[in-house]
């Protein structure tokens, strides 16, 4: 278990080092996102009206409801580009190979490459709603913050089998990333991103229904703006759970498969 | 030591086959072993069998980078790999590195197959392929060293001790900490080499180790293997290389590759007798069956 710590850690270290060589890049982010959460703040007050909040789940504003949505949309893309990402540097740099040469296991490669992106991605959700709260009005009165954790760390788990998915078409394909353009495209209309699916009809509310996003975007709501403790978290937080439990392994299977095929024909470094 | 010459199949055999009958090619005996090579073949694109061939029946010839090669490598011993481009040197490496998956035979390093227990084989080698590339451009060659370090299971106090001998061996010292996109080719090239040797594997697996070095660092490179690693006789060395005067002088056995296959396996001298040449080169050129060609253009000129 240690040893595994210390092999996520070294991980984690690399990526931060190589991060902090690019000094402005955190300034420059911090500032988007202003941006960001100021355009949802002035969408919102044009949209805005009694129905509309009366529509919505937490009952509260639109600016509250898509920024959620907006930040878990960074979220997704995040998961499905970090394993995506990781690897073509890794091959790109020619240290996909060392790193398989070593005597660290295949998983830990994995999660410990993710370990990183996935920090800073939290944290940049954080910055969202923090000038959401601070400038915007964004009520953080009622969150849920031990709801807010579980659902994130449900969240990265369930995603995390996306990312891993996504990056064995890649090490079969070499390019491309199917699986990020039918999530985000899908998961842009239905999974209640930046409008409830109550207004999608029938067969795209049951299409929703099988998107882990519609049920991390209904966790974190109810966590961040809810305020009603786990009572409303736990069903969709269960049914994040169980997509995790199912893509988590099955993806790291997939993974190691993908890598043999390219050990088999000899791709492992083609780009 | 021993070298026998075994039958050579009209087609490619089973794997039952290879352990019970024969093998192709030449196979060097040795009893005790640190890298064993058994009837390994290797084809690109893969050769497919049962269902596979049906669906794909008029797939591409494939290309044999490994013929069915057979040798083995006592610890501590140091066998170079002498081979024309494309005579399946790196791919054999590769294969050992458990960075490519044999199509038939198997390979062994301290009796772990490289196929089927690559985490074991991972335990016993260092390996070096012999490029300037495998390392993050923008982290200082330290912090490159460390992160594989930590990757090799060593305490940080271990990796601290080694970076710094290690770096005393391959004139790092100055580049230790300066980031790797500021060094030069050779310098990466040491740090390379440093890396391979930094967790003390008992199997060097190194691919053309002094390519992009200058004379002074692959003679120091050279000098340092020699002294430094193979004396104490714990560690086995399989490299492959280009320059005749490395083979010479680090190898106990050459083993001469052609066109996937392995020609000759023996020490210097014995290859000498058995070919009647008088230098490294021309025993080459001999066995791969070049010699009259290139003796002939060379009288011309």
């Amino acid at each position: 278990m240690m040893r595994t710590l210390s092999e996520m850690w070294a991980f984690f270290w690399r990526d931060l080092c190589i991060a902090r060589t690019y000094r402005t890049v955190f300034v420059l982010e911090a500032i988007e996102a202003l941006f960001g959460v100021a355009m949802f703040y002035y969408v919102a007050r044009f949209v805005d009206s009694p129905q509309l909040q009366h529509a919505l789940p937490q009952g509260g504003g639109y600016f509250a409801f898509s920024l959620v949505g907006f930040v878990f949309l960074d979220y997704l893309n995040a998961a499905m580009d970090t394993f995506d990402r990781s690897l073509e540097e890794a091959r790109d740099s020619g240290t996909l190979e060392h790193l398989l040469v070593t005597q660290t296991s295949l998983p830990v490669i994995l999660a410990g490459s993710a370990a990183y992106p996935f920090a800073v991605t939290t944290l940049r959700i954080a910055i969202y709603i923090g000038w959401g709260a601070a400038l915007f009005g964004f009520p953080l009165h009622q969150a849920n913050w031990i709801g807010v954790a579980a659902v994130l760390i449900a969240t990265l788990l369930a995603f995390t089998g996306l990312g891993i998915l996504s990056a064995s078409y890649l090490l079969l394909f070499k390019r491309g990333n199917p699986a990020k353009w039918f999530l985000l495209g899908v998961s842009g209309v239905a999974s209640g991103m930046l409008f409830p699916l109550s207004v999608l009809p029938d067969w795209l509310q049951l299409l929703a229904r099988g998107n882990p996003v519609t049920y991390a975007l209904e966790a974190m709501r109810a966590a961040l703006l809810g305020g009603d403790g786990f009572a409303a978290v736990w069903k969709p937080l269960v049914v994040l759970l169980l997509f995790a439990a199912a893509l988590l392994p099955a993806s790291v299977t997939v993974f190691a498969w993908a890598l043999r095929r390219t050990k088999s024909t000899g791709t492992l470094s083609h780009r | 030591m021993e070298c026998k010459t075994s039958r050579v199949y009209g087609k490619l055999p089973s794997r039952s086959q290879l352990f019970s009958t024969g093998r192709q090619a030449i196979s060097c005996g040795v009893s005790e072993t640190a890298i064993r090579v058994d009837a390994l073949e290797k084809y690109f694109p893969p050769t497919r069998s049962g269902w596979r061939a049906f669906l794909q029946p008029f797939e591409k010839p494939t290309i044999a980078a490994l013929a069915g090669i057979s040798f083995e490598v006592r610890p501590g011993e140091a066998v170079a790999l002498l081979g024309a481009n494309g005579a399946g040197k790196s791919t054999l490496l590769r294969i050992l590195a458990t960075l490519l998956l044999p199509t038939r035979g198997f390979a062994q390093i301290a009796g772990h197959d490289a196929a089927l227990d690559p985490r074991g084989v991972r335990r016993q080698l260092g390996y070096h392929a012999g490029s300037d590339l495998g390392f993050y451009a923008r982290l200082t060659a330290r912090a490159n060293l460390e992160f594989f370090g930590r990757l090799n299971h060593l305490s940080n106090r271990t990796i601290t001790e080694r970076i710094a001998r290690l770096g005393e061996q391959f004139r790092l010292k100055e580049a230790l900490d300066r980031q790797v996109r500021t060094l030069s080719s050779g310098t990466i090239q040491r740090l390379s080499l440093a890396r391979a040797l930094l967790h003390q594997p008992p199997v060097l697996l190194l691919d053309e180790p002094t390519r992009s070095l200058d004379a002074i660092g692959a003679a120091e490179f050279r000098r340092f293997l020699k002294t430094d690693i193979l004396a104490g006789g714990d560690t086995s060395l399989l490299f492959a290389s280009h320059t005749l005067l490395e083979v010479e002088l680090l190898a106990d056995r050459i083993l001469v590759m052609d066109a996937g296959r392995i020609v000759a396996c023996d020490t210097l001298n014995i290859l000498k007798r058995n070919t009647g040449a008088s230098s490294l080169e021309d025993v080459f050129l001999r066995l791969t069956g070049r010699g009259s060609n290139f003796h002939d253009a060379e009288s011309r000129e």
